[in-house]
């Protein structure tokens, strides 16, 4: 179990092994995913997100998030970990309500970073169990706030990086964005997986 | 006051009869499902078993590399998935799989049987020799060429199983089978309620006798049918997934017999069934010889369709058949190759169109040969089997590639044909090289020819 990968997590075509000097002399993931799966996901062109919403990457969350199948945090990690190796800021993944959590039985940011070897911590907590993704515009903006600081933790006088996993109006991100700078941040910045 | 009693909605157990089904993903209120269990007509068992060796028990897979390991936060301590049957929603060790154990469907005996259409003497021969096995609860095998007429041949022995109160199931690997199925079921069985079940099928309501669904659907049934039958069961994926294999097990009881339909069974397969058990047809209903097929040498055929032409050969073919208005179909082994070529293809006439697995199109499309509308389609393997049309003539383009094999080859010379006006035409494999497969095939159609008119 949790053997190295041999077959594409997404097609189940057993992924070929292409040698090149960068794999040799560099440290990298291995691949999880063929390159004909990977050539699906088209690159975004926003710098805070890594890649675009297409057909083919949701068809990607779907499996992930709905069907649960936490071993494609694993996909992006090679991505995720690249741009996030010099970041310097300290980086909090958008956390999941604990009753979503419980449902869900993973939390699907924080599996992305952790995937990824990337180091986080937690700060906030959500306080609704509805999602965004079952309101439309006018009713995203007009909520009252999403999240509140755990109980207990201090917001220190530096910079806050905000990952999460898609962002589509951005509403999420204002949020918790909004609580940071409320409690002391120096500075915060957001990152997504996807644009929508 | 607390009552005791429950009457078991009815709805409920119909459903749940026979399937194996995620606890939590019941289409019914969690209470009536709680209840049920309070009186144990609902059996529960976890979803991954790891004792003696780990196995997923609606799928039965237990191939190592397939279950992942997780921090679970229901649960908080590491449990295991099956990512085999993902697609049917997660199975994990602590999620339940129930099954029904309740009081059964009362199943109905009286059904209508409505078919008007005649059998040729080797069709009724098969048919009541696969009768006779389903009669006496044994496993059968009926081999018949490519438009013989398989399925007219299996109603008589649904007919009788569906008047004994048996239930049963015609399972095939391919959703179009089950597509081009149903209706026909439904025509001849009007009074009979039948499902068909395929990924992203609509809901039904009530409890089907027959149930017509892909072989991938049979991970969630349990020990459910009294009569199994397994039609193109030579077809991709089946043959190459055990747990395919093991799901059509799983999903009949102890004692049903299975009828195994095939155009090219493999030794192995037929070495199962003892000669009583074996029906063989080896002439299409309109009692016409199958056409054989030809080679034809494509030297460098990928180059030549890189370099952004059409081999010469198979261009005066293509065109040959523009010119006397007959249908056609184009072979290619990989979608990639016939993406470089349709535009070539356009080039000489507007509407040849390419179909593939993933084309949303796929059935509009089919449907348009048929009308004439386009007078040429190119194609993957996904058309080899299932698709009847008429006058149609065929080219294998890369016969030699791994993925035509002997009985992909023969399916698709089986397309050849069909129609009684129709009874000849032109089959063509285009290669870089004969490979054994290409031969195989070749003698197993000259074969069976010879057999079918020998007397």
């Amino acid at each position: 179990m949790n053997k190295d990968i041999t077959h594409c997590l997404l097609c189940a075509q057993r992924i070929q092994a292409v040698i090149s000097w960068r794999i040799l002399l560099t440290k990298q993931f291995p691949p999880t995913i063929c390159d004909r799966c990977m050539a699906q996901f088209e690159d975004s062109s926003c710098a805070f997100a890594i890649y675009k919403y297409n057909e083919a990457m949701k068809v990607y969350l779907h499996q992930y998030k709905f069907l649960q199948d936490i071993a494609l945090a694993k996909v992006f990690r090679q991505q995720i970990h690249a741009h996030f190796r010099k970041e310097r800021a300290i980086i909090i993944p958008i956390p999941m309500h604990p009753l979503k959590q419980i449902e869900r039985t993973f939390s699907h940011v924080e599996e992305l970073l952790k995937a990824a070897c990337i180091p986080y911590i937690q700060l906030l907590e959500k306080t609704t169990t509805e999602t965004q993704s079952t309101k439309n515009r006018e009713q995203r903006i007009q909520v009252a706030p999403l999240f509140r600081l755990i109980a207990g933790r201090q917001v220190e006088y530096q910079d806050y990086l905000l990952f999460d996993d898609i962002k589509t109006t951005g509403t999420t991100l204002q949020h918790a964005t909004t609580i940071l700078l409320d409690a002391g941040a120096k500075n915060v910045r957001t990152f997504t997986l996807i644009s929508g | 006051m607390n009552y005791r009693s429950w009457i078991v909605p009815p709805a409920l157990r119909d459903f749940h009869e026979g399937r194996i089904w995620l606890k939590e993903h019941s289409p019914f209120a969690q209470q009536d499902i709680e209840r049920a269990l309070q009186h144990h007509y609902v059996q529960v068992l976890p979803g991954i078993q790891t004792i003696p060796s780990i196995k997923c028990n609606r799928c039965h897979n237990q191939n190592r590399h397939q279950f992942i390991l997780f921090d679970c936060a229901k649960c908080q301590k590491t449990c295991v998935y099956c990512r085999h049957c993902i697609k049917m929603g997660r199975v994990s060790s602590c999620t339940q799989l129930m099954i029904w154990a309740g009081p059964r469907f009362i199943k109905q005996k009286k059904h209508t049987f409505h078919w008007t259409g005649q059998f040729t003497l080797l069709q009724r021969k098969a048919a009541d020799e696969v009768l006779a096995s389903v009669k006496q609860r044994r496993s059968h095998i009926i081999t018949a060429v490519c438009g013989a007429g398989k399925t007219e041949l299996l109603f008589p022995t649904v007919y009788y199983a569906l008047c004994q109160g048996l239930r049963i199931c015609i399972a095939t690997p391919r959703t179009d089978v089950v597509l081009e199925l149903f209706p026909r079921f439904q025509r001849t069985f009007p009074q009979t309620t039948i499902h068909a079940l395929y990924g992203d099928a609509p809901k039904q309501e009530g409890y089907a006798q027959l149930i017509i669904a892909t072989t991938h659907q049979l991970y969630r049934f349990k020990q459910a049918f009294d009569v199994m039958i397994v039609d193109e069961a030579d077809a991709f994926p089946y043959v190459f997934d055990d747990t395919l294999q093991q799901a059509v097990q799983k999903a009949k009881t102890a004692i049903a017999p299975i009828i195994v339909v095939t155009a090219t069974p493999s030794q192995k397969l037929l070495s199962q069934f003892p000669t009583v058990q074996r029906s063989f047809i080896p002439k299409r209903y309109h009692n016409h010889p199958l056409p054989v097929p030809q080679f034809s040498a494509l030297w460098r055929y990928e180059k030549c369709f890189r370099a952004g032409k059409i081999p010469r050969k198979l261009k005066k073919w293509v065109e040959h058949q523009l010119a006397q208005q007959r249908p056609f179909l184009l072979f290619f082994p990989t979608i990639e190759l016939m993406l470089v070529a349709e535009p070539l293809f356009q080039a000489m006439e507007s509407t040849i169109v390419a179909v593939h697995a993933e084309d949303p199109e796929r059935k509009e499309k089919v449907l348009q040969l048929r009308q004439r509308e386009v007078k040429g389609l190119l194609t993957t393997t996904i058309l080899e089997r299932g698709i009847t049309i008429a006058n149609v003539q065929v080219a294998v383009i890369g016969a030699e590639s791994a993925i035509f094999t002997a009985s992909a080859l023969i399916q698709i010379a089986g397309r050849v044909g069909r129609h009684v006006d129709f009874a000849d035409g032109d089959i063509l494999f285009f290669h870089h090289g004969i490979t054994a497969e290409m031969d195989e095939a070749r003698a197993e159609i000259i074969k069976y020819n010879k057999e079918g008119f020998s007397e």
